[in-house]
């Protein structure tokens, strides 16, 4: 029995490496365009200037610093599940843990172009680096777009190794399944892994370090993002509650982003067995939860300033409560908090679709309030001759945009070339569950949904 | 004869093969076992247990440290410049950078410790089954005495569901 | 070591906006043309705001010229990862321009809004490129710019004054926009000086700083008569 189920875990879960469909081609395609068209836009604002934008005085930061902040947030999904749970021991994470921490990586690298794409002088990006430069200068340790440059870097390394490190056991699965090319590919990449206990030891002590680092990382690096805006004495922006704030509102969008990932593969890699409707229950109740912490941070945030009712703060309040913000805010307020309170709060709507509605709404949501963060404030400070509106541009729509494609063509080529849930720790949690005879919930294999 | 192993379709099998290797004889670093997954449920796959890597992370995470303490004083000692009012060495930002700095070391040294030692192959054992990666748990002795073969090969087949190789 | 530091008498401008022009005459500071402008891209180092006070028919209207602050307490200068936005010795914010790779925080973060983006190459329609004040450097597409006090004044007199082997003397140094203002509402000086012109209005008893709440010290002292 064991043998036929270890035998049917990995051919489902490699049979996406070792056949390819005309379907996949198109979706590339299809995908690879998109991201291909946001490039050629970049390269038209390098060459026409920063002024095709709608950025203007004063509000000199617009949607790409809103999508910096988004995809920044988004990459919390991995860390939460991963790290967090594994360290909890929720035996439920394990066919999950894989599909998050894609998604944290390649959500890292796609935020991480942004603060380069908004620069004025994009080629000169690389002077946030420190090194001997014969110009005689260091970064300015003491700005928040270096602590950025810093956090993000190690929150990348970081996260790719997390990744990397438990795939070398599957690689030695496909290393063995596969001929020719693919397999002298994958040799490599194995490592030469056998699977002894003393290597098992190893990469297990190694996952349990990094689980531990890695959270204070991922805290640091968002707290640190909410640190661009919170440094600086602009209205609703000086605001002690900004890391933690921020932060929480990450791992709600994570937890989106991984539920809407988690809906899609189940669907188009036939994945039903390992992805059920109890994975999505536990994320539907995170996402619940999220979405009450987020609101308890919008809370404390507004009648903080509502009763301070300082004329340059209140200015921004009503621009976004009542003024020319207030639909895109109550739209923010209805996806992030009134849509997963009702869908994921009843049981009855805590279905897959109840999750994966819910989830797009919080996607929505979230982009919208990192943009109703930066741009009402900016519009609005302090002397009223300042005050001005933004409207973005044709290029930073098409940018912006275009980063959900990315998103989505980087994570197809992905599941493409790794088995996106992770084979031998879904096995181990499969037998340790067995032999201990633990409640239903902990048996992934056991009930075969179709 | 390089290799003298067994396939065992569970763990209670592999724990009877490797008692019976045990009784025959064979000393422990001897023993090759490999399975497609963490076996800490059994003896056999509790051993070995010690591991250096904690160590290595705290070193790494030290000389993380220490790199973003010498980052920042030395730049910004060496090119004091006055940013609003601040002082030139201000510790609450330069935790910052120290912090990062740490976490990476620490990171990168648990990594670097894990792929050195998966590079380097343990006293050059090498013997490998593919039907591993299929569930199967292998037991064997790599380049085993002339004299010891046969009693190696019973003791493999005794366990239920043994299927005997060499190579 | 000198402080540089300005005073604004809001009681004697009248909005003229002569000092506006002779800003961007000495600072090689490029018009953008109506659509830009429109579009929220021109660059005026000092500015006059105009506002309305009053209901109908009793209305007044108060002008006020902003340009840089130079405060002591600027929050440009920790957030730029680069350090162009930094502070000299003598009071002055200073703005590398060759270190500056535009991420625009240092705008962002002032309060007062005086803080340009050059978001074109700056061009100028032939023949006006030679009127180009050859002392100040053009800035290229992506940095910022801003009010520097006219340092390029304050510098050659430095200069020339330690040439002729003497001191520099009050009201000797005057920045475009303090020579341009033709009611004297702009007056340019050593606020370490007790004795200079700027030091004693900045004493008065009219005398207040821009969004003092903040907590950025400016160095430019506006006077106004509270009605």
């Amino acid at each position: 029995m064991t043998d036929l189920t270890s035998t049917r875990i990995n051919n489902d879960l490699t049979r996406p490496l070792l056949q390819t469909s005309w379907r996949f081609y198109a979706l590339a395609a299809a995908l690879g365009s998109i991201v291909l068209t946001a490039l050629v836009a970049w390269m038209s604002q390098a060459y026409y200037g920063f002024g095709v934008t709608g950025i203007r005085w004063p509000v000199y930061w617009g949607f790409y610093v809103t999508s910096f902040v988004f995809w920044i947030g988004i990459s919390h999904a991995g860390t939460l599940i991963s790290a967090i749970l594994r360290l909890v021991n929720a035996g439920w994470r394990r066919p999950v843990t894989r599909c998050a921490e894609v998604i944290t990586v390649f959500a890292l690298m796609i935020g991480a172009m942004f603060p380069i794409i908004h620069l004025g002088r994009p080629w000169l990006a690389f002077w946030l680096v420190p090194y001997p430069s014969e110009r005689m200068i260091w970064p300015n340790f003491r700005s928040p777009l270096v602590w950025d440059f810093f956090a993000i870097n190690t929150y990348l390394i970081g996260s790719v190794l997390f990744l990397l490190l438990p795939m070398i056991p599957d690689f030695a699965v496909v290393r063995d399944h596969s001929k020719g090319l693919r397999h002298r590919m994958y040799r490599v990449l194995a490592l030469g892994w056998r699977g002894t206990p003393k290597q098992w030891h190893r990469l297990e002590t190694a996952m349990q370090i990094m689980a531990i680092a890695i959270i204070p990382v991922a805290v640091s690096v968002h707290t640190i993002v909410s640190f661009d805006f919170s440094m600086a004495p602009v209205p609703m922006w000086q605001s002690t509650i900004f890391g933690p704030y921020f932060v929480a509102g990450a791992i709600f969008s994570g937890i989106a982003a991984l539920i809407l990932a988690m809906a899609a593969l189940r669907r188009f890699l036939q994945l039903q067995a390992y992805l059920q409707p109890l994975h999505f229950d536990n994320l539907g109740k995170l996402l619940l939860l999220m979405a009450l912490l987020w609101g308890y941070f919008v809370f404390n945030e507004r009648l903080v300033v509502y009763y301070g009712n300082e004329p340059a703060e209140m200015a921004v309040f009503w621009r976004t409560q009542r003024e020319s913000f207030a639909p895109l805010y109550w739209t923010m307020v209805v996806c992030n908090f009134a849509v997963p309170l009702v869908l994921m709060g009843i049981r009855r709507f805590r279905t897959i679709a109840g999750c994966v509605v819910a989830s797009f709404a919080v996607v929505v949501g979230m982009w919208l309030e990192r943009f109703l963060i930066i741009v009402p404030s900016l519009g609005a400070k302090y002397l009223p001759y300042t005050f001005g509106i933004y409207r973005p541009q044709p290029v930073e729509m098409i940018i912006a945009g275009a980063t959900f494609a990315a998103m989505a063509f980087l994570y197809v080529l992905f599941a493409k070339v790794v088995p996106i849930i992770s084979i031998w720790e879904l096995k181990a949690g499969e037998h340790v569950s067995r032999e201990s005879r633990p409640s239903v919930e902990e048996s992934h294999l056991g009930q075969v949904q179709p | 004869m390089k290799a003298v192993y067994g396939l065992y379709p569970d763990g209670h099998a592999a724990q009877q093969a490797v008692n019976r290797l045990r009784a025959a004889g064979i000393p422990e670093p001897d023993i090759t076992i490999l399975s497609a997954r963490p076996m800490e449920e059994y003896e056999f796959g509790r051993r070995d247990k010690g591991t250096w890597m904690w160590w290595f992370a705290c070193l790494g995470g030290a000389l993380g440290m220490s790199a973003g303490y010498g980052l920042s004083w030395l730049t910004e000692t060496s090119w004091p410049i006055d940013v609003g009012g601040l002082p030139i060495f201000a510790w609450w930002p330069n935790l910052i950078i120290m912090f990062e700095l740490t976490m990476l070391g620490a990171i990168v040294a648990t990594a670097a410790a894990l792929i050195a030692s998966a590079l380097v192959p343990s006293r050059g054992r090498t013997l490998y089954d593919s039907e591993v990666t299929d569930g199967q748990i292998l037991v064997g002795v790599e380049n085993p005495g002339e004299a010891a073969v046969h009693d190696i090969e019973v003791a493999l087949s005794a366990p239920p569901g043994a299927r005997v190789k060499s190579r | 070591m000198p402080q540089w530091g300005m005073a604004a008498d809001l009681d004697r401008c009248n909005g003229c906006g002569a000092c506006v022009v002779a800003c961007h005459a000495e600072n090689n500071i490029s018009t953008v043309g109506p659509d830009q402008a429109a579009r929220g891209r021109a660059k005026h180092w000092i500015r006059v705001e105009r506002y309305w006070e009053g209901e109908f028919p009793d209305v007044r209207v108060k002008f006020r010229p902003v340009m840089c602050q130079q405060c002591g307490n600027a929050p440009c200068e920790p957030v730029c990862p680069t350090y162009a936005s930094h502070h000299t010795e003598d009071g002055l914010n200073a703005q590398v321009y060759n270190r500056c790779i535009g991420t625009r925080y240092c705008a962002n973060a002032c309060p007062y809004s005086v803080r340009f983006f050059d978001f074109f190459n700056p061009s100028w329609d032939r023949p006006l490129q030679v009127q180009l004040n050859p002392d100040v450097s053009l800035r290229e597409v992506g940095v910022m710019e801003k009010c520097t006090f006219c340092v390029q004044r304050i510098r050659g007199a430095q200069i020339q004054a330690k040439a002729e082997g003497r001191e520099l003397r009050d009201g000797e140094i005057q920045p475009a926009c303090v020579q341009s203002c033709a009611p004297r509402a702009l007056v340019f000086g050593d606020l370490a000086n007790p004795e200079s012109e700027v030091s004693r209005l900045s004493r008065s008893s009219r005398g207040v700083k821009l969004l003092e709440h903040v907590g950025t010290e400016p160095a430019v002292t506006y006077l106004a008569r509270l009605s």
